[in-house]
């Protein structure tokens, strides 16, 4: 097989061994790379009653098969495990340059098992690959171990860490690499933390070799002009995603107060156009990428002065209007803080705007927060909690759980507050305003998640690709982001495409929205990168089957039909203001087309016999014992 | 005397995607690789990308160096090296100033840019140019390009590579 580094590494932390074997072209025809390679592995590794934080529990980090290719925006990795946030299947993934150094070194994955008796980091320098003690950088946040390590190990080696977040188990800790590209959601740096490992540094000298050498450039030129002459890569390349908020705000889609509304009054002091004029540096590319929503920003001046890499539309949502806020400097200093904490910015303002509602409601009061006074848009008390969350200190501590833990833990009625599906926090996308994306929170595999499925061709009217991806039948309804119908169609195709997206390294940028590259595309650039011909109908049929292994691991752990749901707030409390005013969320309907699509059973939620026969996937379901 | 032009890349413009590192690999190897390409870029915290190339210098302390002879000027002005009298002994990758030479692994050969153009009408963003002293002049008239370079040559062109 051509395109990838060739081995995989296998690390028992336990016993300080490490493994290289071979990648198998077998389980590539049937998983890919990346996100269906891990979820076979960790279902195959992962026992049913392991705790997340337990040696029992296995971290993976995958990349794809085009990961290091030259295809735009080909530069990602995925991680996943056992989430500590969830107690389910947990993923994330990151741009950067770590994936294809990687693949440089000669590796395509890396499975840690076990825990390490002593903090340790793993440095990889082509064939050289040892555990080295890390007792010196563990403690240190995420920038001062890059550069901690890059002077170790030289300047062109690729970083990737936890952060202090990480080390103290912060269940929403991410897995941060060059510097500020985060693998953020479902709390995995906790488990890199509980491992003991603090950073891999890689350097690859290596090569990449292709399948189709000699057109590969004409081939990849046609794929980065289309990319360049999109019409939205102007605009992302401008404003990366922080203008979301004025496109979001424009539809009501843009969570505010906790998920009270979907308008934000003052959305315009936290807006793109308030972020381009005031606080760009510069935009910034990872490898081979052509959008650059990378931005490099800067607080010139006062408390939040920093200069870094931030923000990203979740962040402005999280911190911002999701905690009343209109702070853009607080705004933009939280995210430089969680980036070097390491945590998910998504999860911590998810955990704060509970928080704050809470307070509001009078359920919290300062004798729980020792003082601090958490009222709507107290930029100050987001700041001080960010820090005290990434170092469970006081209040901090409980937050460090999520919200859904932490209203367990302090009762009093605080759980109507959660606004998280299967315990993780849902992203910024008030699903009121946008049915589809209820749906896709509601089913995704590691709980509330915005992109396993990524359906945004309802969003801003992709009625051609619409079309072209489903048929002339679904239109006008599949368009309209407020009707319900065809919506499980929509997100059942989205999560088989995007799961393959993830599989072979490549960005959601680009695949969906723009979706100017889909599964004809994602099959050439396979075949002249890896050499492997798999057909539109194989790789849907991978998708189907990445999501439905998924699903067996969740059913492992106890989840059917019921864990599929939102928080009341957004199925049954009308929106209150903005243009979505008057929406609900119809959950039931979407789900039951879903499942009827998916070939589910009704009752259980859970795939029937015929379809996990269809995907070959016999063997693991006789494993769960549920069938 | 003919113009000694050479590519140069803005590090304020430069996203730092690696796609012109990659072409030149590509290009002229057939691999992905950026230690076999001609081309390197590296990042500066906070805010600079730096896309480096052979400068052409007009003294070429690089053909001095060559002990075999394999180093020279060609009648366009474009210091290229001689594949077969290259013995990889790496004299020239010592003296060249601006770090812009590497042994390509493979071969055990001298390699670097020779000008081709061929990543810069690939960059993006249009970062880089192919330009001579003069032409530079024009197109930066406040010099910012090769004083970004200037400021930040002890991490550029350092050759320490720590195993
Ligand atoms: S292609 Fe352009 S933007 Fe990308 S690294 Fe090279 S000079 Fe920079
Ligand atoms: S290789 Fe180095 S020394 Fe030789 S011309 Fe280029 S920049 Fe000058
Ligand atoms: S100009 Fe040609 S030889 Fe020089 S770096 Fe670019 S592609 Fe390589």
């Amino acid at each position: 097989m051509k395109g990838v580094g060739g081995e995989i590494l296998w690390i028992d932390l336990t016993e300080q061994e490490i493994d290289a074997r071979p990648i198998e072209e077998s389980m590539v025809r049937k998983f890919l790379l990346g996100a269906g390679f891990l979820s076979k592995v960790l279902f195959d590794h992962i026992p049913a009653d392991a705790d997340p934080l337990s040696s029992e529990n296995v971290l993976g980090i995958a990349t794809g098969l085009l990961t290091g290719s030259m295809f735009p925006q080909a530069s990602r990795h995925l991680v996943a495990a056992l989430s500590p946030l969830t107690g389910i299947w947990g993923e994330s993934h990151a741009a950067g340059f770590w994936g294809p150094e990687l693949k440089m070194a000669g590796y395509d994955a890396i499975i840690f098992k076990g825990i390490s008796p002593e903090p340790v980091y793993l440095n990889i320098r082509d064939d050289d690959v040892a555990l080295v003690d890390a007792k010196n950088i563990w403690g240190k946040d995420v920038f001062e171990t890059d550069e901690l390590l890059h002077k170790r190990h030289g300047k062109k080696c690729r970083i990737l860490s936890i952060g202090p977040a990480g080390e103290n188990l912060v269940r929403f800790a991410a897995i941060m690499n060059d510097r500020d590209r985060a693998s953020a959601r479902s709390g995995l740096g906790a488990v890199m933390g509980s491992k003991k490992v603090k950073a891999i540094s890689v350097r690859g000298t290596g090569k990449i070799d292709v399948a189709d050498p000699d057109n590969y450039l004409k081939e990849m030129d046609r794929f980065h002009k289309r990319m360049l002459d999109n019409p939205f890569t102007p605009e992302r390349a401008k404003y990366g995603t922080t203008n979301l908020v004025e496109m979001m705000q424009e539809i009501g889609r843009l969570p505010s107060y906790n998920f009270r509304q979907g308008v934000f009054d003052e959305y315009e002091k936290i807006s793109g156009q308030k972020i381009y004029d005031e606080h760009l540096v510069k935009a910034r590319a990872d490898w081979c990428c052509l959008q650059r929503c990378g931005r490099v920003t800067t607080v010139r001046e006062g408390p939040y002065k920093y200069t870094g890499g931030a923000p990203e539309f979740e962040t402005q949502s999280s911190l911002g209007s999701r905690c009343g806020n209109d702070n853009v400097e607080s705004v933009l200093f939280g995210h430089h803080l969680a980036n070097k904490y390491g945590m998910d910015t998504i999860s911590l303002g998810g955990t704060i705007s509970w928080a704050m509602e809470a307070w509001d409601e009078g359920l919290l009061t300062e004798e729980d927060t020792e003082g601090i006074d958490l009222s709507w848009g107290n930029a100050e008390a987001i700041i001080e909690l960010t820090k005290m969350i990434a170092h469970r200190e006081g209040f901090g501590d409980l937050l460090a759980e999520g919200s859904a833990k932490a209203a367990e833990e302090i009762g009093r009625g605080t759980e109507k507050f959660v606004m998280a599906v299967k315990k993780q926090e849902i992203a910024g996308q008030e699903p009121r305003a946008q049915k589809s994306m209820g749906l896709a929170a509601a089913t995704a595999a590691r709980g509330a998640d915005h992109l396993y499925a990524f359906p945004v061709l309802d969003e801003a009217g992709f009625d051609d690709e619409i079309r072209e991806r489903f048929g002339e039948e679904y239109l006008p309804e599949m368009t309209d982001r407020l009707n319900p119908k065809y919506k499980g169609i929509m997100v059942k195709e989205c999560e088989d495409y995007m799961v393959v997206v993830e599989s072979v390294g490549l960005c959601k940028y680009g695949t969906q929205i723009p979706p100017e590259f889909y599964y004809p595309a994602v099959s050439k650039a396979i075949q002249i990168h890896n050499g492997i011909e798999l057909s539109e109908k194989q790789l849907k049929e991978i998708g189907e089957r990445i999501v439905n292994i998924n699903r067996l691991f969740n059913a492992m752990r106890g989840i059917t039909r019921k864990d599929d749901s939102l928080p009341k707030r957004l199925t049954q409390q009308a929106a209150p203001t903005g243009p979505s005013k008057g929406q609900t969320v119809e959950l039931d309907d979407m789900l039951e087309e879903y499942y009827e699509e998916r070939g589910w059973n009704l009752e259980s939620g859970l795939p029937t016999k015929e379809t996990l026969r269809r995907l070959s996937l016999e063997e693991e379901m006789k494993r769960t014992g549920l069938w | 005397m003919v113009e000694l032009e050479f590519v140069i890349g803005d590090p304020r413009v430069c996203t730092g995607c690696m796609i012109c590192v990659n072409v030149c690999s590509m290009r002229f190897f057939k691999t992905i690789s950026p230690a076999r390409s001609r081309a390197r870029v590296l990042r500066i915290e906070p805010a600079l990308d730096f896309p480096l190339f052979c400068r052409n210098c007009e003294d070429a302390p690089c053909i001095d160096a060559c002990p075999e002879g394999a180093i020279r000027r060609t009648k366009k002005g474009t210091v290229i090296i001689s594949e077969a009298k290259c013995t990889g002994t790496g004299d020239c990758v010592e003296a060249c100033p601006y770090a812009a030479i590497k042994i390509n692994p493979d071969t055990g050969k001298a390699i670097k840019c020779i000008q081709c153009g061929e990543c810069v009408s690939r960059c993006p963003v249009d970062a880089l140019q192919i330009t001579t002293r003069e032409k530079l002049q024009e197109t930066d008239p406040d010099g910012e390009i090769l004083s970004l370079h200037d400021e930040h040559a002890d991490i550029l062109y350092g050759k320490e590579e720590t195993p």
